[in-house]
């Protein structure tokens, strides 16, 4: 079985992030990355660990399930 | 005279680092005292090079002749070790800089082998000074041109002989130096840190870095093997081999050319394969 660890994981970081007033500069504080992550994360160039998605779903008082998704659907 | 003359030359190189540039330049930076050791180590062997490069002229080492490089080296070293004890001693770096060589414990997997610190990762990571370096066209250029230029000194090095122009080897070494900081500002440092320094996401930058590079790495490894094998095997059809063994005759600035074509691969390679990675996903800066 292939693993490609290049296959997005879509997500709507920017729009919850946005909405509660953080920048992607606070936002990586808060979880311990790179503010370039955020925005890779937010352009889906980059599916975070489990322990990020974790963290970042936390911070945005939100779940992972409904933070992240692995098949493309209308936002 | 010509041994009084290097042994001044050493002396007052390492006065000038003990006394002067570590304290104001590295204080209790271990690892940039070291890269300013490495690079102060230039200094007398350059100066022996001009001195001595053509008239290569026989120094006594106690009790053995040698020539000016390895006088000079063995010099260095011997002049240098106490002050080097000593000055570990007065600041306490000891532990610090065995780490540093990958003996005894170090903050992190592998950060004895990162050459670059946690701060200066830090500060390369928000640095908009260099960004001109960091766009996808200037890094395409930063790739051939760096390629280009190691090719291209190389083969200068191979052919021209053990004369007056080998001098050049000091001006081709510097411009090594300058490309593979060039390479090492365009990737923000990410190759050659530590992990403490880097988030996930660089983080796995840097591995699969390291995996690219360790496969081209081994390519040029087996052409340089290669070439050997094809070498003996054409020298054992030749009417006056003996079939068993081989002399390869090497001038200073071939011995040149390969050590710093392996070093160059060796220490600029994984941030090629940054920039190859980067390059890989369009429209990334």
């Amino acid at each position: 079985m292939s693993r490609n660890s290049e296959e997005p994981v879509f997500n709507q970081i920017e729009q919850i992030r946005t909405s509660q007033g953080l920048s992607r500069q606070e936002l990586a504080d808060l979880v311990g990355v790179h503010y370039q992550t955020i925005g890779y994360l937010e352009r889906e160039e980059y599916s975070p660990s489990l322990v990020l998605a974790l963290k970042i779903a936390s911070e945005l008082n939100t779940s992972v399930e409904k933070l992240f998704w692995l098949k493309e659907k209308s936002k | 005279m010509n041994e009084s003359l290097v042994v001044f030359v050493i002396l007052a190189t390492l006065a000038a680092s003990y006394f002067w540039i570590y304290p104001k330049y590295a204080g209790n930076d271990v690892k940039k005292m070291a890269w300013l050791d490495f690079a102060l180590g230039f200094i007398p062997l350059g100066t022996s090079a001009v001195l001595f490069w053509e008239s290569d002229p026989t120094f006594r080492l106690i009790f053995f002749d040698t020539n000016w490089f390895f006088f000079t080296l063995i010099t260095l070293t011997l002049l240098e070790l106490p002050l080097f004890f000593w000055y570990l001693k007065a600041r306490g770096l000891g532990k610090a800089y065995w780490a540093l060589m990958g003996f005894g414990s170090s903050s992190s997997e592998g950060s004895a082998w990162a050459t670059a610190s946690v701060e200066s990762v830090e500060k390369q990571l928000n640095d908009t000074q260099w960004d001109g370096l960091r766009t996808r066209g200037a890094k395409i250029f930063l790739l051939i041109a760096t390629n280009t230029f190691l090719f291209t000194g190389t083969g200068f090095l191979i052919i021209v002989g053990d004369n007056a122009w080998a001098a050049l080897t000091l001006i081709y070494i510097l411009l090594l130096l300058v490309f593979w900081f060039l390479l090492r500002q365009s990737v923000r440092l990410v190759a050659d840190a530590p992990a403490e320094a880097l988030d996930e996401r660089l983080i796995r930058i840097r591995d699969r870095s390291y995996v690219i590079a360790y496969r081209w790495l081994s390519m040029l490894g087996l052409l340089l093997a290669t070439a050997l094998m094809f070498f003996a095997v054409y020298t054992d059809f030749q009417p006056e081999s003996d079939g068993f063994s081989y002399n390869i005759p090497l001038t200073w600035p071939q011995v040149q050319a390969i050590f710093w074509l392996i070093f160059a691969y060796t220490a600029m390679l994984p941030s090629m394969a940054v920039i190859g990675q980067e390059l890989s996903k369009k429209g990334t800066k």
